[in-house]
């Protein structure tokens, strides 16, 4: 036998099993096969009427109503009952007997059948079946032994009462015949129209040839028997069997050994048959006797050797059936075992692959069309096909939305149940959808189990028979739930490596994908790791210092090598790789110049540590060399632009600038002259001109300064920083703006910080700065009262590490939303202005790390900035 | 040529430019006072006896155009010669219809600043337009 055999199909134990048909046009049918039968069956018996006795030694008949009874079900019992009375009355038409006892007859009939099937339907836990001994105790009991014994009474009655014959000799008569047809007929027919093509389907080879040898060794026999000749020419021998017959015994041992109940029934049929064949042919087992008397004694000795031989059937199949049972879960458990295993050590695309094999192996084993696992979709709201296995021409599972087709089960599996449907009829009426789908896909039988694992939901495992109908016992359904588990964890642990590649692909993915040269560093600052980059960069630079190594090399030993060879940034980035390992700074980063190549290349180092137990950094190069000639540009732009401006402000200066330098020579001027004219005079008045000189002298002193201020203002360095106290340098502009100040009418407050306001910074630039501003602020009043023009300059070290500078004008201050835009480029609101005298403002104190902003009130604008102080003071 | 009591007011906010003139016009025998600020000989109340005012335009507070005209409203027409560092023709056009005497730019020479000075205290006295230029 095959594990397929094992769980092949069944019908329901506890139930009905209704081989015969349903539908009405089949009732009809199969009533008029039980008339036919019942016709046949009474012919038969009537060859065994031997006259003047009414009851026949072999009455096929009432077997054929037991059988009929067992097999339907109740409420149709009266149909078959009725379909056999025609067939009565038309057999015995042929048979001189009285009409009363004709319809009498058909009663006790119909009477012992009644008897028989109500005893063994009540009694059996399974009518149809007499694969255990308690079943075939119940049949031998109820329908051989107490329904003969019963309706024979009242055969006997009638018989003896309507013909005159002897009432005993009729109750024995008929009781032994009927109880051997009942005994031999039954259980063949009902195995035979249970069992039908499938129990001959269901045979492997092998049965099926012990079977043919079975039957060609009882018909070789059976002919010996019936052909060899009186029994008496053996019985002389002592000790030997009375009759070749016994020669059959074997056969039907065989039979009751190896085809259970329903073989051994057969083959008792065939022995009874032909023993009577034998003995109408005058080769009875007790030729002597009369063929009445040899006939009762023969329905004895069958009955006395049948009941025990079908019991021995019965209890062996049970037996077998118990072994088998045990051999199926044997058989379960090892495909659950390995399937486990199956799934234990697998790692990515093999797991595809156990999938599709344990389906399949699954579906062999349980004698399926289709078995498929279904995944939940992200949201839980679909069931995706996951994996499909389909049996041999049958169509793939169809792809289709399970939550429009199957709306009811999937409710089911989302709360976690089981669903087995044997046929869709048994749906309830609110999964009237699920059962229409099933239908329209020819599905007969389905079941779907949820796969749980850590307790999620993650899909679920669809069994299906498309033509054959299958039952789904509880032990089946638990046993499947832990092959639901088996694949339930496979599939969580895919999902859960899956995740984890995909990650891990995404990482690298993205680690390749970067312009920059990146290593992972342990610890001790050896490389661990590179990416893409690294190793280009490592290719094409053989020879710079941080370059040109793999994983394995020590980046810290590259740096001290580069300290050692006096590489003036090494130093630094040496410093701030070991703080980063060694987890007293969360970063560092550092731009340099990267010196060894003909074109001037700046990289940017960056290092981050690793956030795990064990430490480590990633650091990066990234070539920046673009931005930083781009920032070297436009550093260089914005300084030529910012002398632009101020050799254009100095134009606008001119004229005061005239007057500026106009005092002191005017005061040269004259007082050179007076000396002249006191020196012509007698005498020469020698004090006045040595006054004269000292006032000369001052006075050039006090030109070259104004040339000096202007001087500050025009050179055109590149950008040099230096400690530098903005309180000097204000006071400088402002020197230099007194004549334009005097000229505008414009009065200019100081109210500076009286400790030295020390920035690091470009003087030019600075000075630049304040001169815009106070240029800004004197235009700004241009329209105020000349009493108001009043500017004050404030300097001051504040708190937060910074210095701020603001020039407040009486102006009319600035509109709304104006506040930033005053430092845009070209903004003006000033007939002649060019706009940029505050975007330069803006840019310098950017670019001296600093901020600049605007507010104003009713009373004026105050533009302020601020610039980073210095740490420690310069002394 | 001496022309004795003759006193010019210089009104000018450069302390240098104040000392250098007053040396030429003492050199050239006039009596000099120097003012820092219009507001200053202002308040001296010394306008008066002057014979000539010196006054620079551009001064910090009232500048000198205010000044003479704040003085020819009063009734004084002491000769005015005006002084600027900036050459700005429409100032001296303003000035000379106001009645300047004269209008100079800085620096000037001496000999140019002296007969200014002359020729406008000459025309007070005379009544006339100056004629010819005193040699100082």
């Amino acid at each position: 036998m095959t594990g397929k055999d094992a769980l092949e199909p069944r019908p329901r134990e506890g139930k009905i099993a209704s081989p015969l048909p349903q539908s009405t046009g089949r009732i009809v049918a199969a009533a008029l096969l039980v008339s036919v039968a019942y016709y046949a069956g009474a012919n038969v018996g009537f060859v065994f009427r031997f006259p003047p006795a009414t009851p026949s030694i072999l009455w096929p008949p009432n077997a054929i109503l037991t059988a009929t009874l067992l097999l339907s079900p109740v409420p149709r019992w009266w149909i078959y009952l009725l379909a056999a009375l025609p067939a009565h009355l038309v057999a015995e038409l042929g048979v001189p007997l009285p009409a009363p006892l004709v319809l009498a007859l058909f009663a006790t009939n119909c009477s012992e059948a009644l008897v028989a099937a109500i005893c063994v339907r009540y009694l059996s836990d399974a009518p149809a079946r007499f694969d255990t001994l308690r079943r075939v105790a119940v049949f031998v009991g109820g329908a051989v032994l107490v329904a003969p014994f019963v309706s024979s009474f009242m055969d006997a009655a009638a018989v003896a009462a309507l013909r005159g014959e002897s009432y005993w000799i009729v109750w024995r008569t008929r009781f032994f015949s009927n109880a051997l047809t009942e005994l031999i007929l039954v259980p063949a027919i009902v195995t035979v129209a249970t069992a039908r093509s499938s129990w001959v389907r269901g045979m492997s080879i092998r049965r099926r040839v012990e079977a043919a040898i079975l039957a060609l060794g009882f018909l070789t026999v059976g002919m010996v028997v019936v052909f060899a000749g009186p029994a008496d020419s053996v019985s002389n021998i002592p000790g030997a069997p009375h009759t070749t017959r016994t020669l059959l015994l074997p056969f039907i041992l065989w039979a009751a050994v190896r085809f259970g109940p329903g073989g051994t029934s057969l083959s008792l049929l065939a022995t009874v048959l032909l023993a009577i064949w034998a003995d109408t042919r005058g080769h009875g087992p007790f030729g002597t006797l009369p063929l009445t008397e040899s006939v009762a004694a023969l329905q004895i000795v069958l009955s006395v050797v049948a009941i025990p031989l079908i019991c021995l059937a019965a209890v062996i199949e049970e037996r077998r059936q118990a072994n088998e049972v045990v051999a199926e879960r044997l058989r379960f458990e090892e495909l659950l075992t390995g399937l486990s295993s199956t799934f234990v050590h697998l790692h990515g695309h093999e797991v595809e692959t156990a999938f599709e094999v344990s389906l399949r192996r699954l579906g062999e084993a349980l004698a399926l069309d289709r078995l498929t696992l279904y995944r939940i979709s992200r949201d839980a709201d679909e069931f995706l096909i996951g994996y499909s296995w389909s049996g041999p021409g049958v169509e793939p599972v169809p792809r289709a939305t399970v939550s429009a087709d199957f709306p009811w089960i999937m409710r089911q599996i989302l709360r976690e149940q089981p669903v087995a449907v044997v046929r869709p009829e048994e749906l309830p009426a609110e999964a009237a959808l699920d059962a229409e789908t099933l239908r329209r896909r020819g599905i007969r039988s389905n079941l779907a189990i949820p796969l749980v694992a850590g307790g999620r939901l993650l899909g679920a495992l669809a069994f299906v028979t498309l033509g054959a109908e299958r039952a789904w016992p509880d032990d089946l359904v638990q046993r499947l739930r832990l092959v639901g588990e088996v694949f339930a964890n496979a599939l969580a642990q895919k999902e859960a490596e899956d995740a984890l590649r995909a990650s891990e692909l995404m990482k690298s993915a993205i680690l390749a994908s970067l312009p920059s040269e990146i290593a992972v560093l342990d610890r001790e600052g050896r490389i661990i790791a590179v990416n893409n980059g690294w190793q280009r960069s490592a290719r094409e630079n053989g020879g710079a210092p941080e370059a040109g190594v793999g994983v394995g090399a020590s980046y810290l030993d590259i740096w001290r090598r580069a300290v050692g060879t006096g590489v003036p940034h090494a130093g630094a980035a040496l410093a701030g790789i070991e703080a980063v390992l060694g987890r007293s700074e969360t970063g560092f980063a550092l731009e340099y110049p990267c010196a060894g190549s003909d074109v001037e290349r700046w990289v940017a180092l960056s290092v981050v540590p690793l956030n795990r137990p064990e430490g480590g950094a990633v650091v990066s190069h990234t070539d920046v060399s673009e931005r930083k000639l781009a920032e070297l540009e436009a550093q260089h732009s914005r300084q030529e632009l910012a002398h632009f401006t101020r050799v254009s402000t100095m134009g606008e200066l001119a004229a005061s600038l005239a007057h500026e330098l106009n005092q002191p020579l005017t005061g040269i001027l004259s007082n050179a002259q007076a000396a002249q004219r006191f020196l012509e005079a007698t005498p020469p008045d020698l004090g006045e001109v040595r006054d004269i000189l000292t006032d000369i002298v001052d006075d050039d002193k006090r030109a070259a300064e104004v040339i000096q201020r202007l001087r500050y203002l025009l050179k055109k360095d590149e950008a040099q920083f230096l400690w530098i106290d903005l309180n000097v340098l204000i006071r400088d502009v402002v020197k230099l703006l007194s004549s334009d100040a005097v000229i505008r009418n414009v009065t200019v407050r100081l109210e500076l910080d009286p400790r030295p306001v020390m920035v690091s910074g470009d003087g030019v630039q600075l000075r630049q700065v304040i001169l815009n501003l106070l240029l800004n602020a004197m235009e700004a009043m241009a329209e105020c009262a000349e009493n108001d023009r009043i500017i004050v300059v404030r300097t001051e070290t504040s708190e937060v590490e910074a210095v701020h500078v603001s020039v407040r004008d009486a102006g009319t201050g600035l509109g709304q939303d104006t506040h930033q835009l005053v430092f845009e480029p070209f903004y003006t609101t000033k007939p002649a202005g060019m706009g940029m005298g505050l975007a330069i403002a803006k840019s310098i104190i950017e670019a001296h790390g600093g901020v600049i902003w605007a507010d104003s009130s009713t009373r004026g604008a105050t533009f302020h900035f601020a610039l980073p102080a210095p740490d420690e003071r310069p002394v | 040529m001496i022309e004795g009591a003759a006193t010019v007011v210089v009104v000018d906010d450069d302390l240098s430019v104040r000392r250098g003139l007053s040396r030429l016009l003492r050199s050239a025998g006039y009596g000099v006072e120097t003012y820092s600020s219009a507001r200053e000989f202002l308040d001296s109340g010394n306008y008066g006896r002057a014979s000539c005012l010196v006054l620079d335009v551009r001064m910090p507070g009232q500048n000198g155009l205010d000044l003479h005209e704040v003085l020819t409203a009063a009734g004084h027409d002491t000769p005015v010669i005006f002084i600027t560092g900036h050459g700005d023709i429409t100032m001296a056009v303003r000035a000379m219809k106001a009645g300047a005497a004269d209008f100079l730019a800085k620096p000037f020479d001496d000999t140019t600043f002296l007969k200014a000075v002359q020729q406008a205290i000459a025309r007070v006295r005379v009544g006339e337009p100056p004629s010819a230029s005193p040699d100082p």
